[in-house]
Parts: structure tokens; sequence; C-alpha cells
């Protein structure tokens, strides 16, 4: 299942997280969630140079890391509330291969906090998905 | 939009004084000059791989981690800095990184052209003269804002420069010569320096032309205790020394498109190393350190080799390992 907008794959076996600008996606695998950037993300971002996370408990929308593209850094914000259990070093030693393919590139695998809300800037479905791609696409084509 | 043209500070508030606008989230340009020389690296970087620390240390050179990108800068009293800091959700703010410098380099070009030199954008962030680079420039988000930063090169000291970085004596001298022809400065371009008043005059008005007037200010006490706070926080060794990813190798970059990047390759026989000099992402040349004295036919065999070659890091190395083994001219250990 797939939703391709300009040429930008957007798997629908996930959610994403659409805070500020943020293209991040979520995918929950057993008690645990990957969280990754996603093809917005990627195609914005290339070449990748370096990707920085901390592994610690969070709350949504913190800050948990910074990645480098076109000497211009950038914040990763957490989509959820819980606590950071893997980082991806593969990735953080290859932050290129994000731009490669998003999707296969997870960065952090996080145990979610069951009690808070986690809903309101996470969207999920072919329609909210495209409905946001494209108001994403003309906002970065207006202020170019 | 505030100004706060500030005139000579020292080292340590020229870099201070913009991170603390932007966690005040105070939308503005910044206008100064550093009285001392230091050493300044990006986010991602740790001065330890980039600097001779003991060299800096001896000279008096102060060591600063910023919190936006690009690479290791020399930056001293030769220079006036600039700095926008601009809410990340500004309508003006462009998303992408390339944008947002095309966008907001166009003051600095106008300046340079009000002062006679014929300076252009290169992406993705160096503005250049005859294709030689005239002025670096980094950015990042701090807190809710967009920072730019950059200098307009009055005057550059490049031996001081690559004193300073960590390089091995061959590849110092050559990045010096690749610094020397490949960076220009006012001085060279016009013959002598306009007053620094009268660019940072020209620079806050070509600002407020796409940003809107400018009123100026000077820094609060606010603005200071958040200046202090920060101080701690990045005079801190936990701050300064921070590794993050594991590159392949060195890369030493002089400008957009020409850099230096060189490997050791721990052998059987002891290290060898190789360096490719990358000019708009190929090979344009490549030397060993010849420490097994083969023939120089066989080095200059080698060398021809990897000439025009796209520039893969990865790649590149995998190829030497291979064409070592190979070849049989010495073991990688």
């Amino acid at each position: 299942m797939l939703l391709k907008v300009k040429g930008m794959k957007f798997l629908l076996d996930r959610k994403y997280y659409t805070k500020d600008g943020a293209h991040i996606w979520l995918k929950k695998e057993g008690d645990f969630v990957k969280i990754g950037m996603d093809a917005f993300a990627a195609e914005m971002t290339k070449p990748l140079t370096a990707l920085n996370i901390i592994k610690k408990k969070v709350k949504s929308g913190e800050v948990i890391g910074s990645f480098e593209s076109a000497k211009f850094v950038s914040r990763f914000h957490s989509p959820i509330s819980g606590e950071i259990i893997t980082v991806n070093e593969e990735v953080i030693s290859n932050p290129e291969k994000i731009n490669d393919n998003p999707y296969n590139s997870w960065i952090v695998m996080m145990k979610p906090d069951n009690n808070k809300d986690r809903g309101k800037y996470i969207i999920e479905g072919k329609d909210k998905i495209f409905k946001w791609i494209n108001k994403e696409i003309k906002s970065v084509e207006g202020c170019k | 939009m505030k100004l706060f043209n500030l005139g000579k500070l020292n080292w340590r508030q020229t870099q201070l004084i913009y991170h603390a606008l932007a966690y005040k989230n105070i939308e503005s340009l910044v206008l100064n000059s550093s009285k001392d020389r230091y050493m300044c690296v990006g986010l991602h970087q740790d001065p330890r791989d980039e600097l001779d620390l003991n060299y800096c240390n001896k000279n008096n050179i102060g060591v600063f981690r910023r919190e936006i990108g690009g690479g290791t800068v020399l930056l001293d009293n030769d220079q006036i800095f600039y700095n926008l800091i601009i809410n990340r959700n500004h309508p003006k703010v462009p998303h992408a990184p390339e944008s947002f410098f095309r966008k907001f380099l166009q003051p600095v070009i106008q300046t340079y052209h009000e002062i006679g030199i014929s300076a252009e954008y290169r992406p993705i962030c160096d503005l250049t003269v005859d294709g030689k680079k005239i002025s670096g420039n980094g950015g990042g988000e701090i807190g809710e804002c967009k920072v730019l930063a950059g200098s307009i090169l009055l005057d550059f000291d490049y031996k001081r420069m690559a004193r300073a970085m960590l390089l091995p004596n061959v590849i110092r001298e050559r990045f010096l010569e690749l610094m020397q022809s490949n960076l220009t400065t006012v001085q060279k371009e016009l013959g002598f320096i306009p007053s620094k008043e009268k660019i940072c005059s020209i620079l806050s008005t070509k600002f407020a032309d796409i940003l809107g007037p400018m009123t100026n200010k000077k820094v609060n006490i606010e603005i200071t205790k958040k200046m202090m706070e920060l101080n701690k926080q990045y005079s801190s060794d936990t701050w300064l020394y921070q590794r993050g990813t594991k590159q392949i190798g060195h890369e030493v970059k002089v400008c957009e498109g020409i850099f230096l990047f060189y490997y050791m390759f721990n052998t059987k026989k002891g290290p060898e190393e190789v360096t490719f000099e990358i000019r708009d992402n190929r090979v344009k040349k490549v030397t060993f350190s010849k420490a097994f004295k083969l023939s120089n036919k066989k080095y200059q065999k080698l060398e021809e080799k990897f000439v025009g070659l796209e520039y893969d890091r990865t790649k590149l190395v995998n190829e030497i390992i291979e064409m070592i083994k190979t070849n049989g001219v010495f073991d990688v250990a």
C-alpha cells in the first residue's frame, strides 16, 4: 500500500508526524515503535551529512537529536512520549541511507508511554496524507 | 526587525549573542567583529578531530563549537560577522536549506556589489568572485528560530588557518596552497578595505530591503543573562568534545566543491596515507605518501587509476583496499 505524490512515495502501513514541518514516520512493531524520516524529508535534506541522537526518556515534541544537510543543522523531534530503546547505529554512521531509502532506514526504536496523548499531530490514511503532503509542497514552492 | 550593530566584541560574545537571541526568539540582524582570533567548529564536529589543540592553546586561539552547521573556520578581526535570526514559521523563511541560503544571502551579495566586488551566489552557501570564495556561511535551527551565520572576509590569515588545523604536514601544505588560490578577500579584490562602519551600514540597509525596517537595539540584561547561561554550557568539555557521525577518513574543505579527502591505510608494513583532491565531486588528483618506496612508475599507475572517478568515500577506500590486495603491492592489516 503506497501513495505517490510528485515522485515521492508514502507508505500507508504507518503513521506520520506533522508538527511544524516535521516529516517523521512511525510504525508499531509489537510493544515498540520504529521512527524515521519520510520521503519528503529525505528529498529536502539531500545529502544528509550528519545525524546525532540522544538516547533518553522524552515527551512528545521534544528534541532528541540533530541532523545536518547542506551546512544547515535541523532538529529531530520525538513524535511521541516514551523512552528511546535503540538507536540505529548503521544509519547514524551512514545518514545518506535515509536519502536513498527512508522507510528502511529507521532512526530510533521507542517504547511509548501508554498514558500520554499522542494524537494531535499524527495522521494516517491515504486521504489525510495526500492532503498534508500537497499542502507541504505548496508551502515549499510558495516561499522559495 | 531588531538590529544589533555591536562593533568589536570579545571572541566568545560574537558567538554567544546570536545563540542567545535565537533561544530568546528575538528576530534580529547582528553585525560585529571579533577582537581576538579563534577557531569555530560546526555542531557535528569534534575539535579533537579538526584542530591542533596544542597549537591553539599555546597561541591563545580560542575554540568554540557552535550549534549550527558548516565546517571549521578561523574567525578574527579581519572579518565582519552577520547573523540573521528569524522565527522558523516566519512567512518569508524558505523550508529547504538551499532556498534559505539563496534568499538570505542576497543582501550580502548586494553589499559586495555596492563596495565594487562582483560577488555571486554559489550553491549551497558560498559567495564567490571569479570562482574564488569570498564569504563562508552556515545555518541551523536554534530554539524556535532559524539562523544564518556568515562573514565578510576583509582579509584572511591563510597560514594561521592551515596551521591551526589538525593535518599531516604534506596535506597542510596542499590545503594552504588550495586556500590561497581559491579563497579571496576584500583586500585582494579592491587593494584596500572600506571601513567596517560603511560595510555594516550597507548590510543593514540591504537586509531591511527584504525584511522590513531595522530598529537599532542594545544588548539588554535579559539577553546578557542568556549569554552568560550559554557561556557556561558551551565552555564545558562535555559540550566541546562530542563525537557524532563517524565518517570514513578525513575531509578538509577549502570552499564549495573543492576539498581534500585523506585516509590512512594501516597495513602489515606500516601506514600508507592516500590523499584525494576533489573538485566538483570528481577526483582531480590522488597522492600516496609513498611509505613503501615503490617505484615512481608503480605509484604513478596507482594514482592515475583514480583521476576522474566520482567522489564517494566508501567506494574510493574499498577500491584502494581491493587494488592493494589484488596487485600484491602491500597487505592490508
